[in-house]
């Protein structure tokens, strides 16, 4: 990733016909995956954002409203209590996911580190990354209904709580307008933590094999080689952790929509459940299209300081 | 949708950062944003551009007055969310009544259907036929389906099908007011109410079902000194709004609640009757009447705690009456949710598996055979046969056991007219209010009169907006 900043030709090393002329040919090898990009990607998105500017049921002629969607989008309590739910599911979708990832990749190198200095791998490490993998490759309305019923009236969760002598705490978790959106985040949780780790294996295995031969002769022990070397090293591949478990969390909607339907009331409500629902069921596209957009807004904010603040300090 | 395809975009954008390209993708961006600019003025000017169509004011609103069949070989597509092994059957026995006419099924899963159906019936290529869902008063509205009318004077429909059940298909509005139009017509018939277990209830000293509801009341209280869980509700989903819409129907005057379904200028909920409906929901859940994990327990589950003896009563449909008198057998009664006096008029909630006329079809005439048909014994036989409450009912014999209860207890309300819609059909997003709506009464969260208040709301957008539009 660094070597990509550091390569880049330098502006104004050749004169200046040639460069237009190779600038010009170079658009040319971009075109296609461009026009693919536009076709699906830009103009989709450009079109929810046109759209946003109507009041239209999907069917019949719509109405110019201009702004009033985005008006409404934010004046709602029911719309704004939604991304206020999306943001503390950032918490259960990226920061756990992280530390558990972390704590993992931790306890799957730390032990082979002292022979060659390399991180070595642990015996039967192929075991723990299929299995922690796994919840990535099951499709997540599977994983909707499976945590559904473990967190059911008589679920394996209500049962084992009951058998530890904590059936006092045993409820219908999903129906709990406490304890819903926990719930709900611990499921994402539960499913990206996989995925934080193999993005975490993978980057250490890059890692310089000196500069932990560098810090084993300076006398790190595993804890402080972890967080002086690891940790570090792995900038990267938090930066990329924490955009995609972000997203999951802003734009997530299948395991909401699965598991809860949004409810009880509207304590797991998230902004995609709302533009499904307000588009399809409502005949609201408009207003959809509008808190689409500012979704996609927050988004790319966060992700952009998300980036920002992974790049390293020169 | 397009939420989510931008979403992917981000995410893949994030997976790979690539730093040295933000300063290029800047200039792209301001350009779409430039040429967003220039289009959306535009596009208010010619309105070419605007999303939509109008209603085309050329294609016929209503069917023909004849019965006449045609005809020729002709082909009817149907498509449709419910019941699909009696639709197969239904099929088979009308092609065998007329051999030329062959009609092909397309299924589609409920949810699903419900969210398509405004846009399948505007398209081009409609299918003939469409089952009669949430949202079809809208498409009613645009000339999308045919008004039945004419045929329900020729064929005699009044006195095929049970009065309510036609009710309930006659658009909303100022159309649903003035009564003259039709746009469906019933196969089988749906219905709401209470079941119990016998032998449970015997234990907490209940020997038979409720006259009324404060003796219902008691013997909620009754079962839950017992130490049992008095009622199954499977708030989840759509449980609880089955029990708010029970209690309303039992302490509001049919035709106001009707009014308010069909957005008839004025109604409201807001009524003295559906707050001390709302106050005793929200009773029952204060006192420990309803299941304590309602709020998280779905429709299915509820019944599956049931059949278990997890509950001695339980909220749910005539659905569910060939699953419980299997599981359960004698032991399982079904009584309506009684009303304030003894032998007060037998109202409860319920609609039909019901069919439309696309006004695209070339063959209304073929089509207007079919639902015709669904008013005949043979179809009332395999209407009966899959589970649902047949129009006619006296066309097949009274079933005993459960369904026996079922059955009698329908035969009832239709003496009495006393078929509502279930509230849900007040308006295409009324039933997330309702369900989210009724998860906070159980859990307290809402005072009731806020609660009636939001439905208002909801319905005021519906029906006094649109309607304006529509009509404007």
């Amino acid at each position: 990733m660094n070597t990509q900043v550091r390569t880049r030709p330098g502006p104004g090393t050749r004169r200046a016909g040639r460069r237009g002329r190779a600038a010009w040919r170079g658009y040319l090898y971009v075109l296609p995956a461009l026009a693919v990009y536009l076709l699906f990607a830009v103009l989709p998105a450009l079109h929810s954002a046109y759209l946003s500017l109507f009041d239209w049921d999907g069917v019949t002629l719509g109405s110019w409203t201009g702004l009033d969607n985005y008006r409404e989008v934010f004046a709602d309590p029911a719309l704004r209590g939604s991304v206020l739910n999306a943001l503390i599911l950032v918490v259960f979708f990226a920061f756990l996911p992280i530390l558990a990832g972390l704590a993992m990749t931790g306890l799957l190198i730390l032990p082979g580190t002292s022979a060659a200095g390399a991180p070595r791998r642990r015996p039967g490490m192929g075991a723990f990354r299929l299995l922690f993998m796994l919840p990535q490759v099951v499709p997540l309305v599977a994983v909707g209904v499976t945590w559904r019923w473990l967190y059911g009236d008589d679920g394996l969760i209500n049962e084992t709580l009951d058998g530890l002598g904590l059936g006092g705490w045993s409820r219908a978790w999903l129906g709990d307008f406490d304890w819903a959106l926990v719930a709900v985040g611990i499921v994402g949780a539960w499913v990206l933590s996989g995925l934080c780790m193999m993005l975490f294996l993978s980057g250490v295995q890059k890692i310089d094999p000196q500069l932990y031969e560098a810090a084993r002769l300076d006398g790190a022990g595993p804890v402080r080689e972890f967080v002086s070397v690891t940790l570090p090293q792995l900038r990267g591949e938090l930066a990329v952790a924490l955009t995609v478990t972000t997203v999951a969390a802003l734009a997530g909607f299948d395991i909401v929509y699965v598991t809860t339907g949004g409810g009880p009331g509207e304590e797991t409500t998230v902004p995609g459940l709302l533009v499904y629902r307000l588009a399809f069921s409502d005949g609201r596209v408009g207003l959809a299209s509008a808190l689409g957009v500012v979704l996609s807004l927050l988004i790319l904010v966060l992700v952009y300081v998300i980036n920002r603040l992974s790049r390293p300090q020169t | 949708m397009e939420t989510n395809r931008s979403a992917n975009r981000n995410r893949d954008r994030g997976a790979e950062p690539r730093r040295s390209s933000y300063r290029s993708v800047r200039r792209p961006v301001l350009a779409m944003a430039a040429l967003l600019a220039v289009l959306a003025p535009s596009a208010t000017a010619c309105g070419a551009l605007t999303p939509g169509s109008a209603a085309d004011s050329g294609r016929p609103r209503t069917v023909p007055r004849s019965t006449a069949v045609p005809a020729g070989d002709i082909t009817l597509k149907l498509t449709f969310a419910d019941a699909p092994a009696m639709v197969d059957a239904l099929i088979a026995a009308f092609h065998k009544k007329h051999p030329n006419i062959t009609v092909e099924p397309s299924y589609t899963q409920f949810a699903d259907y419900v969210k398509s159906v405004k846009l399948t019936m505007a398209s081009d290529n409609a299918p003939d036929l469409a089952q009669f869902a949430v949202g079809m008063d809208d498409i009613a509205a645009r000339g999308d389906i045919l008004d039945l009318a004419p045929y329900r004077d020729a064929y005699g429909w009044r006195a095929k099908f049970p009065a309510a059940s036609l009710d309930q298909l006659t658009g909303s509005g100022r159309r649903a007011a003035s009564g003259g139009h039709l746009y469906g017509v019933p196969a089988g018939l749906s219905m709401t109410g209470v079941y119990y277990n016998k032998e449970l209830a015997k234990k907490a000293g209940i020997a038979h079902p409720p006259r009324t509801l404060r003796e219902f009341e008691g013997q909620l209280a009754a079962v839950k000194k017992a130490g049992m869980t008095p009622l199954g509700v499977g708030a989840l989903d759509s449980g609880g709004l089955h029990l708010w819409a029970e209690l309303v129907n039992t302490m509001m005057p049919p035709k106001d609640y009707r009014d308010w379904v069909k957005g008839a200028p004025g109604a409201t909920i807001k009524t003295a009757g559906t707050l001390a409906a709302t106050k005793t929901l929200a009773a029952w859940s204060r006192e420990g009447y309803l299941d304590e994990s309602a709020n998280g327990t779905a429709q299915v589950d509820s019944t599956g705690q049931f059949t278990r003896g997890g509950s001695v009563f339980l909220i749910n449909g005539n659905w569910a009456a060939g699953q419980l008198s299997e599981a359960m057998g004698k032991k399982a009664g079904f009584f309506l949710m009684p009303g304030a006096r003894p032998h007060a008029r037998a109202v409860t909630s319920g609609f039909s598996v019901s069919y439309a006329i696309s006004s695209r079809t070339r063959h209304p005439q073929a089509a207007g055979a079919f639902l015709d048909f669904l008013g005949s014994p043979e179809a009332t036989r395999i209407v009966s046969a899959n589970g649902f409450l047949p129009p006619d009912e006296k066309a097949v014999p009274m079933p005993g056991g459960l369904l026996g209860e079922v059955a009698r207890a329908h035969r009832r309300v239709t003496a009495d007219d006393g078929m509502n819609h279930f509230p849900d059909f007040t308006a295409p997003n009324m039933l997330d209010p309702l369900r989210a709506g009724v998860q906070k009464l159980i859990a307290g969260r809402v005072t009731p009169s806020a609660y009636l208040d939001a439905l208002q709301k909801v319905w005021a957008r519906q029906h006094t907006t649109r309607e304006r539009a529509r009509t404007g």
